[in-house]
């Protein structure tokens, strides 16, 4: 289904999300940086930006999350199950890429067994996502098989197509549900939209990246690449595909919640084990866990690259590393 | 939908101190109905948690022909296994499993089997091997090779006792040389080196081997030159796991995640992995 949406009707369109019980989650500013955050109000979105600062993922696998709670008394132990976790909810002008990298984790948060936590999220959530009109230097995602408009992953995809007006493109069931529901605000596209889509230069060949990779477990690069990592980990945790994570417990005497917290493949921790020996004991090797892991393992366990080419681990890099000179490094080297 | 990562709650019935800070749980379902439908093989692991502090990986212990009970034994080295050593019998622990994959024992029938352990590692062998003790007619010699840095750090003494007054196993046990007492009379000497003395015939015999990485780095070559081939060699790994259900990406070895596809390998799938161990 295609209609068109005019920015003056974004205020109708929340206040009626809002009124069908749904909770928008939509790119906030806040001074220098866009996060994705909940919006009561269409006058809180900002739209002016490249890719928000914060990746989709926090909505279906929060940065700490209760898996179990339960209460202590002497020797009896009751368990309860986490409530509430699943909120009917809109998240309204994400980009393509962190769209697309729903689908890419469903495979690893379905396989096998399910986790509901992630899964209930999935089917409360509705993706109605903003095609780019603007890319900066760190975006790859045509790089890694995407493009600023592609629509997988979301439920309704929007495309400018005058400073004013989006084309709306129903992607899924639920995105045309959605739609139907907030019908009113949406009239009808023009015949030949002039849609207003930014150019992402592609920068490396994707082909070219796993069978190098297959080849090169042991290479100088890893190192060299590396050496300027701080294993800060901040890579991982901006990123929409790294789902790596911790279990701990948090309690008091008498209750306590076990909980699910992001972790990540650059830190020393991450794989020392008890004895005090660590299969990566060097930041080179959690490097190449990390490429390795999105260009080659991912792909031969669930034939999908566990990157979608937002570029915000290079963004955020304090040591300025970037994945995509990595990438174009590796097919260098593959040509040689 | 359930909730994978909800644990059984079990209770202690029984616990065994085997050596310095290692202690052995001998835990009940604290729900009969789930006790009735929980079934495992024996290789595989679970999670064990102590409300409040977290959870820790352990092989399962036991042999699952012990239908009533599984068992768990943990060396006292972090928090989790601290407030391990804190509980008594009658508390309440929590198990999720079994999870990874099975020794397939019943492959090895009519074979002849030689266990080589280390240290802390006899736990995952001893479930194992009480299996095969308990169908023993189905396999022909039995071998056991355990060694422990010093006489005191060997575990399950009192089954070593019993493996040694059977006349259908042959125990070989030794301990690091200064690790003897004046009673001692087993073997003084590294695990390796026993092996290769003890040279069991690698003749339609299966090894499984279990140790610290050491050990099993310096063990394969010597069971290699007795004429083991790659395929007849099992052990199993332990990695960090905080899942054990292929989510959580911190126990792989290059494209294998050891909770899922593991964690019992042949030596000749460990010698194709990438060196990451």
């Amino acid at each position: 289904m295609e209609k068109l949406l005019n920015k003056n009707k974004f205020d109708t369109l929340i206040a009626g999300l809002k009124k069908q019980g749904y909770k928008t989650v939509a790119p906030k500013k806040d001074n220098r940086l866009v996060t994705l955050e909940e919006v009561q109000d269409a006058s809180e979105i900002s739209l002016d930006h490249v890719i928000t600062n914060n990746s989709i993922k926090e909505f279906f696998f929060p940065k700490t999350e209760k898996i179990l709670s339960y209460t202590l008394d002497k020797n009896k132990v009751e368990m309860e199950e986490p409530k509430g976790f699943a909120v009917k909810s809109v998240i309204f002008g994400t980009r393509p890429c962190d769209a697309f990298s729903l689908p890419v984790m469903d495979k690893v948060f379905n396989w096998d067994c399910s986790d509901k936590f992630w899964v209930e999220r999935r089917e409360a959530i509705t993706i109605v996502t903003i095609s780019c009109d603007k890319s900066d230097s760190y975006c790859f995602c045509t790089s890694v098989g995407l493009a600023p408009d592609a629509k997988q992953g979301s439920d309704v995809l929007l495309t400018k197509i005058s400073n004013d007006e989006y084309l709306v493109e129903t992607v899924t069931e639920k995105g045309e549900n959605l739609v139907k529901e907030m019908e009113s605000v949406f009239s009808d596209p023009p015949g030949t939209p002039d849609r207003q889509v930014a150019t992402v230069e592609e920068k490396f060949d994707l082909k070219k990246i796993k069978p190098w990779l297959d080849d090169n477990f042991e290479h100088d690069v890893w190192d060299e690449f590396s050496n300027k990592c701080i294993g800060c980990g901040a890579c991982t945790f901006v990123c929409p595909t790294c789902h790596c994570f911790d279990i701990v417990d948090e309690c008091t005497m008498t209750k306590g919640d076990r909980v699910k917290n992001w972790d990540g493949c650059q830190f020393t921790m991450f794989t020392m084990h008890t004895s005090g020996h660590n299969p990566r004991s060097t930041q080179g090797m959690r490097w190449r866990q990390r490429i390795m892991h999105k260009f080659k393992y991912y792909v031969e366990k669930f034939d999908s690259t566990l990157c979608v080419g937002c570029g915000r681990c290079s963004r955020v890099c304090p040591a300025d590393m970037n994945i995509s000179e990595m990438l174009e490094l590796i097919e260098t080297e593959a040509g040689k | 939908m359930d909730n994978i990562y909800r644990p059984y709650l079990m209770t202690i019935s029984d616990m065994t101190d085997e050596a310095p800070g290692v202690r052995t749980f001998r835990l009940n379902f604290s729900d009969e109905e789930e006790g009735k439908n929980f079934k495992f093989q024996t290789g595989q692991f679970g999670l064990y948690s102590v409300f409040g502090a977290g959870e820790s990986t352990f092989c399962i212990a036991s042999s699952p022909t012990r239908e009533d009970y599984i068992e768990c034994t943990f060396r006292e080295a972090g928090r989790v296994t601290k407030a391990l050593r804190e509980l008594n019998v009658g508390d309440t622990i929590g198990f999720r499993g079994p999870y990874g994959n099975v020794f397939p024992i019943d492959k090895w029938e009519g074979k002849n089997l030689v266990f080589v352990a280390g240290g802390i590692a006899l736990p995952p062998l001893r479930s194992v091997i009480w299996n095969c003790l308990d169908l023993r007619d189905k396999y022909k010699d039995v071998t056991i090779i355990y060694g422990a840095k010093t006489v005191d750090d060997l575990v399950y003494k009192n089954e070593l006792k019993e493996w040694e007054a059977r006349d259908d196993i042959n125990l070989v046990t030794t301990v690091d040389p200064g690790g003897e007492t004046p009673e001692w009379t087993g073997k003084v000497g590294f695990v390796p080196t026993v092996v290769e003395e003890a040279a069991p015939d690698s003749n339609d015999t299966i090894a499984i081997v279990c140790g610290p990485p050491i050990m099993i780095k310096f063990t394969l070559p010597v069971l290699e030159k007795l004429g083991f081939k790659h395929d007849k060699v099992y052990t199993t790994l332990e990695n960090r796991m905080k899942c054990g259900l292929g989510k959580c990406g911190r126990c792989n070895i290059g494209c294998t995640y050891v909770c899922k596809e593991g964690p019992v390998f042949t030596a000749e799938e460990i010698s194709k992995m990438p060196d990451e161990f």
